[in-house]
């Protein structure tokens, strides 16, 4: 079946960008094919992994389950919006410190998976922790770093965000 | 592929009326996303997106009914304060519901329209004896939840309608749960679920029970024979017993009997003893 092709506008990581696109190519293949923005990382494909996590208005979500169609009116930040002015957003200093980046291929969706964690509850319990990055598998670390780096994050004040 | 994005409900039934049979409906795209990577929607030809129609939206109580939209997401279900007082299943069921991220965006109405076996969502509209308001161009009507699937992943929907909402009796009963058997425990998919309400009279007799199975049935549906035989009992540990092996008989009939069946009726009844041990005496 032939694709049409269908226009969207939205912003992503603060800049407002209007692109047509084929009618049933996915958000993570617009991110990363189009917009050359290759931090979300494609793992399953099917909802399961969670490396392709981006938030879209302000909720983290699968972008390989999702039609870039739909990101037509949205608000978009990926993990290259943590940054803000060369300063990294305290969640990744957090990560840094704590050594919880082995392969890296999960820690940009982990990431975002936090982010839209914070936005909601700045200062979540162990337990909300663990329902936030549910969604997120992680084959190198065990996860016990990562865990650390998210306490840390939350007592932070330091770095941008 | 077109992808069409309507403003209203009445925009998209004129389009569903004349190309109901190309057009995939989108609703989160959870699965539908999932369907199209299989290449099972190679013969249609448009998506259709209901994210602007403000009928399938809210959630309310009103006159002794509980409506919510097909568009709410399983995030919404979760946080609504109606729901956890008309309908806690539910909301329990929305706790184990796949991960944060699908959760976002997985609409019930989707959840519902996919007929899958494991749709977390309909045992606990099942025992709500929830109906969904389906509209077409030319009117409306009122379908209870378990006629919508007519098999696994087969919906009895015509494909000119659209599920517009699901209106549930609220709660009466003072014991209500939702459980299920996974391959995991975060993000798996049903195994076997359950959902139950009860409530005891004075007597502390069984004055009203509901119970729906699924997952481990071709479609999600109401055990009545197991109500039927609980109905007016006192729930000792024994009689749940023995209506935990009712249960799992029914399940085995429904089914027919395979290999997994060694574990599914244990399980079942297991199940059904773990969820209703509570209101034993
Ligand atoms: C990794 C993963 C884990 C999952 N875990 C669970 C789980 O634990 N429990 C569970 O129950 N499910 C689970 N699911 C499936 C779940 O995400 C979907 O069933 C979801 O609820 C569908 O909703 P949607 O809004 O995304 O529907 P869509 O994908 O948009 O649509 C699904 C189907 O319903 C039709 N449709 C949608 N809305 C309507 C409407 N209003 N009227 C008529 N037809 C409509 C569509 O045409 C399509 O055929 C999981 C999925 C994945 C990928
Ligand atoms: S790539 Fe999207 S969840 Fe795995
Ligand atoms: S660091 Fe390798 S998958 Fe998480």
């Amino acid at each position: 079946m032939e694709d049409k092709t269908v226009c969207i506008e939205f912003t992503i990581n603060r800049e407002k960008k209007a692109l047509q696109i084929p009618s049933r190519m996915s958000a993570l293949t617009v991110i990363r094919d189009i917009l050359g923005l290759t931090g979300t990382k494609e793992g399953c494909g099917v909802g399961e992994c969670g490396a392709c996590t981006i938030e879209v208005d302000g909720q983290a979500i699968n972008s390989c389950l999702m039609f870039g169609a739909q990101l037509d009116g949205c608000n978009v930040l990926t993990v290259e919006g943590l940054e803000k002015e060369g300063q990294l957003h305290r969640i990744q200093k957090a990560f840094l410190d704590n050594h919880a980046v082995q392969c890296g291929f999960c820690t940009p969706g982990i990431l975002m998976s936090t982010h839209a964690l914070f936005e909601e509850n700045a200062n979540p319990d162990d337990e909300e922790i663990t329902k936030a990055i549910a969604g997120n598998i992680c084959r190198c670390t065990g996860y016990q770093q990562i865990f650390a780096s998210i306490k840390d994050a939350c007592s932070t004040k330091t770095g941008n965000g | 592929m077109n992808y069409i994005t309507p403003d209203n409900l009445k925009d998209a039934l004129n389009f569903l009326a004349c190309h109901g049979e190309d057009t995939e409906i989108v609703a989160g795209g959870t699965d539908v996303m999932i369907d199209l990577r299989a290449g099972k929607l190679e013969q249609k030809k448009n998506l259709l997106d209901i994210r602007n129609l403000a009928e399938l939206k809210g959630i309310d109580f009103k006159d002794e009914k509980l409506f919510i939209g097909a568009g709410v997401t399983l995030t919404e279900i979760n946080r609504s304060d109606t729901i956890k007082k008309y309908a806690p299943a539910l909301v329990k069921c929305s706790t184990t519901f796949a991960g944060r991220q699908i959760r976002n965006r997985a609409t019930i109405g989707g959840n519902v329209a996919h007929s899958s076996p494991c749709g977390d969502t309909i045992p606990p509209l099942v025992i709500h004896e929830a109906v969904a308001l389906i509209a077409n161009k030319t009117g409306e009507k009122l379908i209870p939840v378990e006629a919508i699937a007519s098999g696994p992943y087969q919906s009895s929907l015509s494909k000119d309608s659209i599920i517009v909402k699901f209106i549930l009796k609220p709660c009466r009963a003072n014991f209500t749960d939702f459980q299920k058997i996974g391959r995991r425990k975060e993000l798996a998919v049903s195994r076997m679920s359950m959902a139950i309400m009860a409530d005891k009279d004075e007597q502390g007799r069984i004055s009203f029970i509901r119970v729906s199975l699924g997952a481990c049935t071709p479609i999600p549906q109401r055990m009545d024979e197991v109500e039927q035989f609980l109905m007016g009992k006192i729930p000792t540990q024994d009689l749940i017993w023995d209506a935990g092996k009712i249960l799992a008989e029914k399940m085995a009939g429904v089914t027919g009997r395979r290999a997994s069946s060694v574990y599914k009726e244990p399980a079942v009844q297991g199940l059904f003893m773990r969820i209703l041990y509570p209101v034993v005496l």
